[in-house]
């Protein structure tokens, strides 16, 4: 699984900064790709590893905010650790309500750079391993037929199978039959099961 | 004042003893020559009365009249060793006395016009003498006013170089933080190669090598802005000017990212040296190219270029241009620009403008202003070349 080794991107416009960064977290054995800008970074092709983003807040063309802000309505999830060379507070607040991992002020200590990044890195693990069963999850779900969907609405909503049978105007057998295949394709152990990745999933379209 | 008034008491008995000595020769002469010329005593009391009044004044004058008329009376008209005189003698008798009288008045009288003359001469010297002084003195204060103006100048030329210095502390905190951040992060790269289990020497050498380049960086930028703020007396060299507006757009380059704005060099590679002082240069270019940064903050429909040029004029003259795509200027504020005091800024003191004027006025050249026909404004300035106009 080489490919699952954790990486991490630092962008920086200053050479100097770029490279020290860079010989420090490659010194604790990370991976570590760097870039001048943001543009440099958005064109570029990310391996799907867990990652942490260490990002300059001041840089010209796009700045650290900017990209932040690009990355989330992207789509792309990456734990972002600001490093800024004068931390005022209306800055860092931003960056922090958009989602930003930790927020440092230059000149960075070493250790305060490589703690940030080990628990940006693990954070980014859990939330990919937990995108991974929300995806799985969903491509079950999505397996259903459209009855099958309405049956599973009704059941997680607490319905009995006999006031499912009224509400959808079919036989009390019949809904036992798309119950069971509801169950088998979404692969519940039990009812709480099931009612609990669909809460999951719910959960995570609404995020 | 004392010592005055015995030499005045001994130049009187000096020049009344004078008189009285030469009627006694005039005496002594006619007696000896009385045999032999007829009445010598009119010669000689006349030369001793004339010579009295001539080397003693009017007073030693008067005083060898009386006595050549008491010494003729005595001795010389009948009866003779006596004071009186026949009425048959006195008509001579009193011709003589008239005769001295008026020549001791005649020399007397060109005496007295000669002292005068001399008097008004010495004067006049007297007054010559104090007015030079005085004109003197009038010269070496205004000497000192002008000197004092020139500090004063200097001064606030100074002054307005560290308020426009002032403006750029934001950008200039982070020019100085920036390499700082390097060092830092370059060093503990290098501290945590070396305490890995098995050192990585090579990666330790490069990331050290790294936090010097960086240390340098620092030092560089604080050697620029120390050497902006601290001189006042302007020193006169011979100046490259590009070279001059390379150091400034670096000086500038973190305030102009600040805002989004990008500066571009064209700078001509064949221009005359200019001679002058190449801190004040700069304060005036970077006076320029902060207006320009300024103007542009509130522009976002076009890009905000800040482009710096030189090129070559007509008689060996440099010009600089410093062009920006902002706001540009109307013409109230066209009218009043380089006025002292006059901003539009909330903060500005209003003496950039007119300061750098008087810098580039100073040198012999010239600084105006002008709209672009893309909408901005531009500032230029010609400078003479070292070797001047004449080349």
């Amino acid at each position: 699984m080489k490919e699952l080794d954790p990486i991490v991107f630092v962008i920086d416009d200053d050479r100097m900064i770029r490279d020290g960064l860079q010989s420090l977290i490659r010194s604790v054995g990370l991976r570590v790709e760097t870039f001048a800008s943001a543009q440099e970074f958005l064109g570029a092709k990310r391996p799907d590893a867990p990652a942490c983003l260490v990002l300059d807040v001041r840089m010209p063309g796009l700045s650290g905010l900017d990209l932040q802000l690009k990355l989330r309505d992207g789509g792309i999830p990456i734990p972002i650790i600001f490093i800024t060379g004068h931390g005022d507070i209306p800055m860092s607040v931003r960056a922090m309500k958009a989602g930003a991992h930790e927020f440092l002020t230059k000149p960075v200590r070493g250790q305060d750079l490589l703690d940030a990044v080990q628990k940006a890195i693990a954070s980014d693990r859990t939330l990919r391993k937990e995108r991974q069963e929300v995806d799985e999850i969903r491509g079950r779900f999505e397996s259903l037929t459209p009855r099958e969907k309405e049956v599973l609405d009704l059941v997680v909503a607490g319905l009995l199978n006999k006031q499912i049978a009224d509400q959808l105007g079919m036989s009390e057998l019949t809904v036992k039959t798309h119950r069971a295949h509801v169950m088998e394709k979404t692969q519940a152990d039990s009812l709480a099961h099931l009612v609990r990745m669909a809460e999951h999933l719910k959960a995570s379209t609404r995020k | 004042m004392r010592i005055d008034i015995t030499a005045a008491v001994r130049s009187a008995l000096f020049r009344y003893g004078l008189a009285v000595g030469l009627v006694f020769l005039a005496l002594l002469a006619s007696m000896a020559l009385q045999d032999s010329i007829g009445n010598p005593f009119w010669f000689f009391f006349s030369a001793a009365v004339i010579l009295s009044t001539w080397l003693g004044g009017t007073g030693p004058g008067w005083l060898a009249v009386i006595c050549s008329t008491l010494a003729v009376m005595y001795y010389f008209t009948p009866p003779l060793r006596s004071f009186a005189v026949t009425p048959r003698e006195l008509p001579y008798f009193v011709t003589f006395v008239a005769c001295e009288i008026g020549v001791t008045q005649l020399i007397s009288w060109r005496r007295r016009t000669e002292d005068a003359l001399r008097q008004a001469r010495d004067e006049l010297e007297v007054r010559v003498a104090e007015r030079t002084a005085e004109l003197k003195r009038q010269m070496a204060e205004q000497r000192r006013i002008e000197e004092a103006l020139q500090a004063t100048r200097a001064e606030l030329t100074r002054a307005a170089r560290i308020t426009t210095i002032g403006e750029l502390t934001a950008s200039i905190a982070h020019e100085v933080n920036q390499p700082l951040a390097a060092v830092v992060a370059n060093a503990d790269a290098c501290v945590a190669w070396l305490s890995r289990e098995k050192p990585d020497l090579a990666e330790a050498r490069s990331a050290a090598g790294r936090a010097t380049e960086g240390a340098t960086r620092a030092s560089e930028v604080i050697a620029r802005i120390r050497s902006l703020i601290t001189k006042a007396t302007p020193e006169k060299s011979k100046v490259q000017i590009n070279q001059v507006i390379e150091q400034t757009a670096a000086l500038a380059e973190g305030q102009a990212a600040r805002n989004q704005v990008v500066i571009k060099l064209e700078l001509s590679p064949d221009l005359p040296v200019v001679f002058g002082d190449s801190i004040q240069f700069q304060q005036v270019i970077l006076n320029l190219v902060v207006n320009g940064i300024e103007a542009m903050t509130c522009i976002t429909d076009r890009p905000r270029i800040l482009t710096l040029r030189t090129e070559p004029e007509d008689k060996g003259q440099v010009r600089v241009s410093v062009q920006d795509s902002g706001v540009g200027l109307n013409e109230e504020v066209m009218r009043r620009l380089f006025e002292p005091f006059f901003t539009t800024r909330a903060k500005g003191m209003g003496m950039g403008l007119s300061i750098s004027r008087s810098i580039i006025e100073a040198h012999g050249g010239r600084l105006w202003a002008e709209p672009n026909g893309s909408g901005g404004a531009s500032f230029q300035f010609t400078l003479p070349s070292e070797d001047g106009p004449a080349s």
